[in-house]
């Protein structure tokens, strides 16, 4: 018995020496930047980040990493990740085990990891309008207050902007005989059966939902009624978005029996020939696409005349985020102009939108670099003018899951 | 003096039994607990059978999946078992009447030596429409488009999944067996062609009986694997229907942390369910 006395507090022993030993934070105040700036100084900001594509993790790299160090004197971690579900899970553990500071100083969140850290508590607050840069954004526009339909609160700091839109390939189709609208787009399904699909909507799958979304919009004649959540206008309207869903089905890749679950996998059948458009959110179209190698030189973005919904993407704190002070220079740098007229140009590799209103930028030579950029995005972006035309925001954070396990119940399990 | 001996295996084994205890018992219990609607960082903290509940009765959306999931699981964990189990004790029996040495058991550890992971995306790159096959079978004009090539993968009905299990247990199951029969001698084999056994008599009533033990326990292993591992339904099935482990993942992942009540409660679930088939798989080898 004894032995196993010692043992265990060997054992024990063992942990706790393996436990790190808790990082000092320097104290700074948000509203004094210079503060801010001298905590920053020294220390390494941890960027969770989703790494799948390999030319934004070097533009990460290229761009932020080098900045950080010769201006700031920051090392940037660049982590990647794989969903950026694991870093939520991961701030999640660090939190049951009462580990603070932690390990994640920074996430690009999206709309749903962010509902859920918000859901938890697990943000640190009151920041986002508060670095110098916030002055460019225009924190007033619903589209960007809004993370999917949940207020931002000031929990997380704008990034980057995109636009849902397609990509075909202008060597198989000619731009002229393209669908417009989700009406043409069944008629051209069905005289096209198995040349088209969808990522299917659902957690990963938000281009899918987004799509189905645009669906709904069209049915109902318009988008604005989606920006608050009513129930009795989903009742009224969602039976009419699975019939159409349901009448496409059977004109769709595979007849609808199983659908691509990411931007990859329909990224891949689309340049395998398997089928005729793919999707996107960026705002270089199939820039990046071309770039990476992944699509062919002659894919083009196109999108339909009304109901191609627009947003923006985020970086957040964790509250335990041990580099606080290093993350928020980093947040702050992000929304820089000159990092943000590189981080559209299709040659830099990162591709998504402004995440500032380029009016508000006062500096000349800042704003004239920022207007050069965005003339050159090339062929294979859409013109700005058709994104614009069809820009609608996002809806209300309620419709999320209803279109999600509503497509889930009635069109995927269904018939 | 006594004591010692009867604490000495205890001992020896207690440094693994204790970092067993606490790292799986620390997480079974934050897996009941979770499962019970537990969820202390939104701060859920009263006790609920809701999420067994809506299961069971297939209400909510984990619940309408939950019995499609289940008896998904169920026909491709058994197909898988059934096949793999038929062919693997046919492999043996080949290998053994060759008394070929080692050579033939290198060939069955080679397979064995690929991670799942590994081997269902060899699958894909080779099986699916727009794999290796595809591709050759369409410049070589057999079918037009690489589409046109059969769906064995990503299918409705496990056929993928059944396939990748099938090519990697028959190889587990085949060494098993031949471990059995390469430890046995000859004679009762020789003993029945002597009395006139035919060849199909001698594997029915000697061979089949000596192994059988054996392949039950190493059969209900399978079983048991098949119907708890992630990564292969997940690469080579559909969206729906979908095997217990990926939609328990599903619901674990969700969003809204409400919701991982529904992903543990399935997960433990398939716990169960496994170490039943464990325990089992345990008495059939003791009573050999």
């Amino acid at each position: 018995m004894k032995k196993i006395i010692y043992l265990l507090v060997t054992l024990s022993l063992l942990l706790v020496a393996c436990s790190a030993p808790a990082q000092s934070s320097t104290e700074f105040d948000i509203n004094n930047w210079d503060s801010v700036l001298a905590a920053a100084k020294g220390q390494t900001v941890n960027w969770y980040i989703w790494g799948g594509s390999d030319s934004i993790n070097a533009f990460v790299d290229n761009f932020y990493g080098k900045a950080l160090k010769e201006k700031y004197g920051i090392t940037l971690n660049r982590v990647p990740l794989a969903d950026t579900v694991d870093a939520v899970n991961q701030v999640l553990s660090e939190k049951q085990a009462g580990k603070d500071p932690g390990a994640v100083d920074m996430i690009w969140i999206n709309g749903e990891n962010f509902f859920t850290l918000k859901q938890a508590n697990l943000l640190y607050p009151d920041w986002a309008q508060k670095i110098p840069n916030a002055k460019l954004v225009n924190w007033d526009n619903p589209a960007i207050n809004l993370d999917f339909g949940n207020p931002v609160d000031n929990l997380e700091s704008p990034w980057s902007s995109a636009q849902f839109q397609f990509i075909y390939d202008s060597a198989r189709m000619i731009a002229a005989k393209l669908p417009r609208s989700y009406a043409d787009l069944k008629t051209w399904a069905c005289a096209n059966p198995g040349r088209f699909t969808y990522i299917a909507p659902g957690p990963g799958g938000f281009l899918g939902t987004r799509f189905v979304k645009g669906a709904l919009y069209e049915l109902s004649g318009g988008a604005d009624q989606w920006q608050k959540f009513d129930q009795a206008t989903w009742d009224n309207y969602s039976p009419q978005l699975w019939d159409y869903l349901n009448q496409l089905k059977p004109c769709l890749w595979r007849k609808g029996e199983t659908y691509p679950k990411d931007e990859a996998e329909l990224k891949n059948l689309f340049a395998n020939n398997e089928v005729d458009f793919s999707m996107t959110n960026d705002i270089t179209g199939a820039g990046t696409g071309i770039t990476a190698g992944l699509l062919p030189q002659t894919a083009r973005a196109f999108v339909f005349n009304q109901y191609m919904i627009g947003d923006f993407n985020y970086v957040a704190i964790p509250l335990n985020a041990p580099n606080k002070a290093a993350a928020l220079v980093l947040a702050n740098l992000l929304l820089d102009p000159e990092f943000q007229a590189a981080q559209i140009l299709p040659e830099n590799g990162f591709g998504l939108g402004y995440a500032i209103d380029v009016t508000r930028v006062t500096e000349s030579s800042a704003l004239s670099a920022l207007q050069t950029a965005s003339t050159k995005l090339g062929d294979s972006a859409t013109p700005a003018s058709d994104l614009a035309k069809s820009l609608v925001g996002d809806s209300a954070a309620e419709y999320q899951n209803l279109i999600e396990q509503g497509w889930a119940k009635n069109v995927l399990q269904g018939k | 003096m006594r004591d010692r001996f009867i604490f000495s295996p205890w001992l020896a084994l207690a440094p693994a039994l204790i970092l067993i205890t606490i790292l799986l018992g620390a997480s079974l219990v934050y897996g009941v607990a979770q499962s019970l609607g537990l969820i202390s960082v939104i701060g859920a903290n009263t006790v609920s059978l809701d999420s067994y509940r809506n299961l069971v009765t297939g209400t909510g959306l984990a619940g309408s999946e939950f019995w499609g999931s289940l008896a998904f699981s169920l026909w491709v964990s058994i197909a898988s078992t059934l096949i793999s189990s038929v062919l693997a004790l046919l492999v043996a029996v080949w290998l053994s009447e060759q008394r070929s040495g080692n050579g033939d058991t290198l060939a069955l550890n080679w397979n064995l030596a690929f991670p799942h992971l590994v081997w269902s995306i060899a699958l894909l790159l080779f099986l699916s429409q727009s794999g290796l096959l595809a591709r050759w079978a369409a410049s070589l004009g057999l079918i037009s488009t690489p589409a046109d090539f059969p769906v064995l993968l990503r299918d409705r009905f496990g056929i993928g999944i059944i396939l990748h299990y099938v090519s990697k247990e028959i190889p587990f199951l085949a060494l098993i067996i031949l471990a059995v029969l390469r430890t046995q001698s000859t004679g009762y084999d020789l003993v029945a062609e002597n009395l006139g056994a035919s060849h199909w008599q001698r594997l029915r009533y000697v061979t089949l009986p000596l192994v059988m033990p054996a392949l039950l326990s190493g059969s209900l292993l399978v079983f048991a694997f098949i119907f708890s591992s992630y990564e292969v339904p997940a690469l080579l099935g559909v969206g729906y229907p979908r095997m217990l482990p990926v939609l328990a993942l599903r619901f674990f992942n969700d969003p809204d942390l409400r919701s991982r009540a529904d992903g543990m409660a399935i997960s433990l679930i398939i716990t169960v369910i496994v170490l039943v088939v464990a325990m089992i798989s345990l008495k059939k080898s003791e009573q050999k």
